[in-house]
Order: C-alpha cells, then structure tokens, then sequence
C-alpha cells in the first residue's frame, strides 16, 4: 500500500546539544525537494498536548525561507523536553489535585487532528524508549538520535557528540597550561555515567596521563605509579580526564571515604549508593572530587578538581555534526519517504540505515575492551586505571 | 445522612504499609496505616513511593543477585521493560516501559524487585491493628490513617475508622486535604483527631513547592472547624528551610486557626531527608538535595511564637 506523507512534524525530545538547527534544516530542506510541508512542535509534544500555553500556537510553521536565517550554533527554535513524556502528564484536575495522566491516546489523535502524517523526533537515550510506545500505539515516527556521551545503541555516532568531544579537548589543553604553570596534576571530569567514550577519546587527543572510564573500574595506585613515571623534573605537572560514571576497582581503596558521611542517613537507606547514605543525588563532580583527593595523597603534587558536565553540550557545533545534522534530518526524510516507522536512523559507517527502534532501546553503547580507542590509548601510554 | 452498609470484608483500599507503635501520629501508642495515592507533589516528599494511586514496582539494584546466577526477570517482563547491559551483571529497569504489572516480583529470588502497594479489606487491615489494643488502652492511642492522602480513598477509610470506632478504638488521621469536600464529610465524622497539614500560607508559592495551590485547603479547612466543632483538630507545617521556616508563615498560620477553638495546637514537623534513597529505587529524580534539615535554634524560635499564641509560655506542652 503506498502511503503519500504530504505533512510532517519534527521535535525536539531530549536534552540540548550543539547544533540542533542543522538537524530541522535538514528536515525541512529534504521534506521541500519532495513538495511536503513541514510543522515544527513545540518543547517535545508540548505544543500539541497543550497548545493553549503558546500564544502563537504550539505548532510552528517551516518553511525554506525560515530555515535558512536559522543560526546553526544558536539555542534550538522548537524547544524541548527533557523530563516529560506524554504517558505521565502531571496536570491539577477540576477538585485541584494533582495527578499524572496518560495523554498517549490524546496525543495520537491530536496528531490526526492536525491532519499530521509523520513525526520526526530528535531525542536522546530516555526518550528513545517513549517513542516506541508512541510506535506500538500507532504513532508513524521516524527518531534522529543524540548523545553527548555517544552511548545509543546502533549507531556509530549520535548527533552532538562530535561537539562535545572538540569542547572538551579544547577545554583540557586550557587545563593542561593551568596544570603546567601550577606544577599540579589536573583532574578533569567529563559526562559519561555509563559510557567512557568522550573522556577516552578526548583523553587521546590531549594525551593525558591517564583516562578512567566506567568500563574499567580504576585503581588509583596503578594511576599514581604512572604518574610519577612521568612527573619529573622537566615535566612537573599531570593530567587526568575521569568520566562521571568511573567508579572504584572492587577491592582497590575506597575513594569516598573522605566525602562527608552521615550515619544516621546511611543507615536509613540501606540501598544507597553514594556517599552518606545518599542515593539519587546528582553524582556529577563527585568523580573528579574523588580522584583528586585520592591521587594527592598517593603522589607528591597537589591535585586540583575541574568538572565540565553540562558545559560541554552548549555552544555551536563542530563541522561534523552541521553535516550529521544535515544528513540525519534529510535520512530521516528519506525513511518517511520509503514508508519506514518505528525506526532510527543510524551512522553506521560508510551509510546512513534505518534500524528498528527495538534495537536501540534497552541497550547502552559502551566502549568494548577490543576497542581501537582503547589500543590507541595503551600505545600512547596513556594509564585506564587497570 | 447514613450511606448505604459497606460490606467491610468485600470494601479494599491499596495499602502502603501498616505501621505499628508509632509515638509521632496522634496521641499515645498508635498504629498508623499508610494509604496509597496522594493529591500534592511536596518536593520534599520523604514517602514517594505512596504518591501514586496503584501498585508501583521498585528495584533496590544491591540486591539483585545477577543474570548470570539468575536472570528469570528478564524472561518475565511482558513489556521488555528489564534489561542487562554486557558490562554488569545485575539488571536495570527502563522505567519508561515499566507498566507496574508486577509480574517481575514473584520470581525474583532476593526481593530486589517488590510492589509497594497491595490491596486489603476493611476486616484484614482491622484484624491487624486490633492486635496491637492493648497497647491503646495503656497509652490512650489507637489507628491512624496516613498516607499519600488518605482522605483519597474516602469510602475505604470512612469503613475502616467506622469498624475500628465498633472495636472501641480511638481514630486519627493524617491528612493535607486536598480534596474533595464530599470526601472530607464522609470520613471526618468517624475520626477522633484531625492532623492537617499547613504546608505555606502563599497560594503561587504553594503551588510551586506542592504542584498545587491551597485555596481548596483553606476552604475545606475552616468548612471542617466549623462543621465539626466538637472533633479536635492539630494543625501542622513541616518546616523545610528555605521554603517555609519563616516566621510570617507561622503567624498566618496561627490567625487563621486561632479563631477555632477546636484547633487545640499547631505542631512544627522538622524535615528530614530519609527519602531520597527510596526515589531511586522507583527511578525518580530528588528534587531536594540541597535542603539541610532545620537546625534546632531554627525550630525553638518558631516554637515559642507558637507556645505564646497558646498561652504556654515557659511550660511548653510538649517535650
């Protein structure tokens, strides 16, 4: 059955990263060549669930013309949505009591309102999972994915990464010349909870002393021995680029034991995982803090703590990523075309696929022990901690 | 104004948990019952696991005993919902595929993987808390009906302190009454004690530290003081640093009680942060981690305004 997309939406279903624009551009300019009109839908599914909140409508017209003066490094246009989803609404009904309610059949039928064929939604590694329930219920989408940390499933690369990493690397060279001139080891902490690929890859192009990543859990002797290989008195200075998720080797000392420790809340939590009994709390800063601390008692020089988290997902985007933006929105286009649902579009070098969502959910791509990276790492004598 | 009978071995209410010899929740040795389902989102909520209004799967990761040894989840789940990824051995939730269905739980050998809330009849959740009416007599306690809201599931708790008022116990309840009022009328006419909360005076700050303002709070509260003249009632406010431990909110709080000589105190409940372990075992976000609970200067000073209003100064009524 040949199923003729004349109007689509796009959205925005994750967290920021660079360059977001390109990827609308990309939509919009592919979408045109075919004669389909494109919408763009305001902060996730917002702007259809509540359009009421937008004075100029939740739906947002795009033309050529519009995304042409679109700047490709500033803040997305259509907003997004980090922390909700369409099967958990929080609203306050008629007798004032807040509830969480499942919009999903509102939304789809909203969506057939607005006479929408398609939806093309550019989400990160949570929203991934919201989209395929939108799929199984009867949604045609088609998800662009995005990833900071680069950790999604089935594809090589997600869009932002790319930015992320040249941020980063440009930011460590500025703390190498800080480490240099203050004869101390630098300790840099990069996003990465379950995934090590932009603090090892970022580690690589700087040439850190050593790159701790959560795949392989750390013993800080090992770190310090190589550190005092290579800290003498030419070179009075180290660097070390730990992810946030990078955790301790069982049976290698204990780094939190110097953080703050309340036991009275520890011992009223007895599934808690950070330090004091805490459980949840955010865990970002407290790797580096960690590692600093351990390594200045273990080595001879002062060690001081530099956190980039979120810094590292602002900011205009690489070369690559106006490319894999371009290219992803334009796939994206091309999936719709092909009467492909339910899918990601996937980097996987030399193409760009389409791969079911099924794949990519449930997963999290993390860096394997055979990894290029990793060699590339050991022959450059950069420390994983093991 | 009788309803019709309630068959009370047929009526069942979600139950959090049955709590026994509680000293903090009314007067005396008490037993509190926890109903499931709640009409605010305090953001520092130390129950989250009573908010929702149904059996809510949660995963305590340290006691998961791995796929390697184990694993029978993973077969389990209609919604593919638990995964494993190659780097660990122990499971993990997508809790955005999760639809609380439960089926994980039975065959999780450790108990990593539980429901809280189960489903209980007036005359089981009675039968238990009569075992403890020894202990009521000595202390002058008896039930207390907590919560989530408990007035929520007004029917299921109107029968259930209606039976224990026949068994010749004494009834109290917790409640923010966020509700409805027909709610409020069916179940305060079989509660002893009233203890309600006054989270914040201002109705926009209300709403932005609970997801919802206090107009129907205050209206319902002065219906009921006026309603039930002869129900003793105790106002309370848990006091949250930086939210509400200022002492314009407690003077408001005191006008508008004062009036009512049925409020007989206004008790200040410092905040603790016992919660935050439990958000993530049911894969929620901690709001409130930057709070520090109150120190004890910060609470005696707002104490003694209220000791004042009350006319006991220098023979405080409580410890």
């Amino acid at each position: 059955m040949q199923m003729s997309t004349k109007r689509i939406a796009v959205n925005f279903g994750g967290s920021y990263v660079p360059g977001l624009n390109a990827v609308i551009t990309g939509v919009v300019l592919a979408a045109n060549e075919l004669g389909w009109e494109v919408l763009g839908i305001r902060d996730g599914f917002d702007g259809l669930l509540a359009p009421e909140r937008y004075p100029e409508g939740g739906l947002l017209k795009l033309t050529p013309q519009l995304v042409e003066n679109l700047s490709a490094g500033g803040s997305a246009i259509l907003g997004n949505a980090t922390r909700t989803d369409p099967f958990h609404v929080r609203q306050v009904n008629a007798e004032n009591q807040v509830e969480e309610v499942d919009r999903s059949g509102d939304l789809i039928a909203k969506v057939a309102a607005d006479k929408i064929d398609a939806v093309i939604s550019v989400i990160g590694p949570r929203a991934l999972s919201i989209l395929f329930r939108l799929h199984r219920q009867g949604l045609r989408i088609v998800c662009v994915p995005t990833s900071v940390e680069n950790d999604i499933a089935a594809t090589q690369l997600s869009f932002g990464f790319n930015s992320a990493l040249s941020f980063a690397v440009d930011t460590i060279e500025r703390v190498r010349q800080a480490a240099q001139s203050a004869r101390k080891i630098g300790v840099v902490e990069v996003l990465g909870e379950h995934a090590g690929w932009l603090a090892l890859q970022a580690g690589i192009a700087v040439c850190a002393d050593a790159v701790l990543i959560p795949e392989i859990p750390y013993d800080l002797e090992k770190v310090a021995a190589k550190l005092g290989e290579k800290i003498n008195a030419g070179r009075t200075y180290g660097l070390v680029v730990v992810a946030e998720g990078a955790v301790p080797r069982a049976g290698a000392r204990p780094v939190v034991e110097t953080v703050e420790t309340d036991s009275l809340k520890a011992s009223l939590s007895p599934g808690a995982t950070g330090p004091g009994g805490s459980h949840v709390i955010e865990r970002s800063g407290s790797a580096a803090q960690a590692v600093a601390l351990h390594l200045q008692r273990l080595t001879d020089q002062a060690t001081y703590p530099l956190v980039l988290g979120p810094l590292v997902k602002g900011g205009p985007p690489t070369a690559v990523d106006r490319q894999l933006g371009l290219g992803y929105g334009a796939a994206a286009v091309r999936a719709l075309h092909e009467n492909q649902s339910g899918v990601m579009v996937a980097f996987q070098p030399p193409d760009l696929k389409f791969v079911p969502l099924a794949e990519a959910i449930n997963k999290v791509r993390t860096v394997p022990d055979n990894s290029v990276f990793i060699q590339i790492a050991r022959s450059l004598g950069i420390a994983l901690g093991n | 104004m009788e309803n019709a009978p309630v068959n009370t071995s047929v009526l069942k209410g979600i139950i959090l948990n049955i709590q026994h010899f509680s000293t903090h929740d009314g007067p005396g040795m008490r037993t509190t019952v926890f109903l499931k389902g709640c009409t605010l989102r305090c953001k520092w909520c130390s129950n989250p696991e009573s908010i929702q209004p149904k059996p809510e799967l949660a995963y305590n990761l340290n006691k998961c005993i791995g796929k390697d040894q184990c694993g029978f989840c993973l077969k389990e789940c209609p919604e593919s919902a638990i995964f494993n990824v190659d780097s660990d051995t122990q499971v993990r939730i997508n809790w955005d595929l999760c639809t609380n269905c439960g089926k994980c739980v039975p065959v999780c050998p450790p108990q990593a993987l539980y429901l809280f809330g189960q489903e209980m009849t007036v005359n089981e959740v009675l039968d238990e808390v009569e075992q403890d009416s020894a202990f009521y007599r000595e202390s002058g306690g008896g039930i207390t009906l907590s919560g989530g809201e408990c007035l929520l599931q007004a029917d299921f708790a109107a029968a259930l302190l209606a039976g224990a008022h026949q068994r010749g116990i004494n009834t109290a309840i917790e409640t923010a009454s966020n509700v409805s009022w027909d709610f409020m009328v069916k179940v305060l006419p079989h509660v002893d004690t009233v203890l309600h909360d006054i989270k914040l005076t201002d109705p926009a700050r209300h709403r932005k530290w609970t997801g919802a303002d206090n107009s129907r709070i205050r209206a319902n509260l002065k219906r009921a003081y006026e309603t039930f003249p002869d129900k003793k009632f105790i106002a309370r406010t848990p006091i949250i640093p930086g939210v509400n431990d200022d002492e314009e909110h407690i003077r408001a709080t005191l006008a508008f009680i004062k009036p009512y000589k049925n409020v007989v105190d206004y008790e200040l409940l410092p905040y603790m942060r016992f919660g935050e372990s439990k958000y993530g075992f049911l894969g929620k976000v901690y709001e409130m981690q930057d709070f520090e609970p109150p120190s004890p200067e910060l609470l005696a000073r707002l104490r003694a305004i209220i000791d004042e209003a009350f006319d006991r100064n220098g023979n405080p009524a409580r410890e």
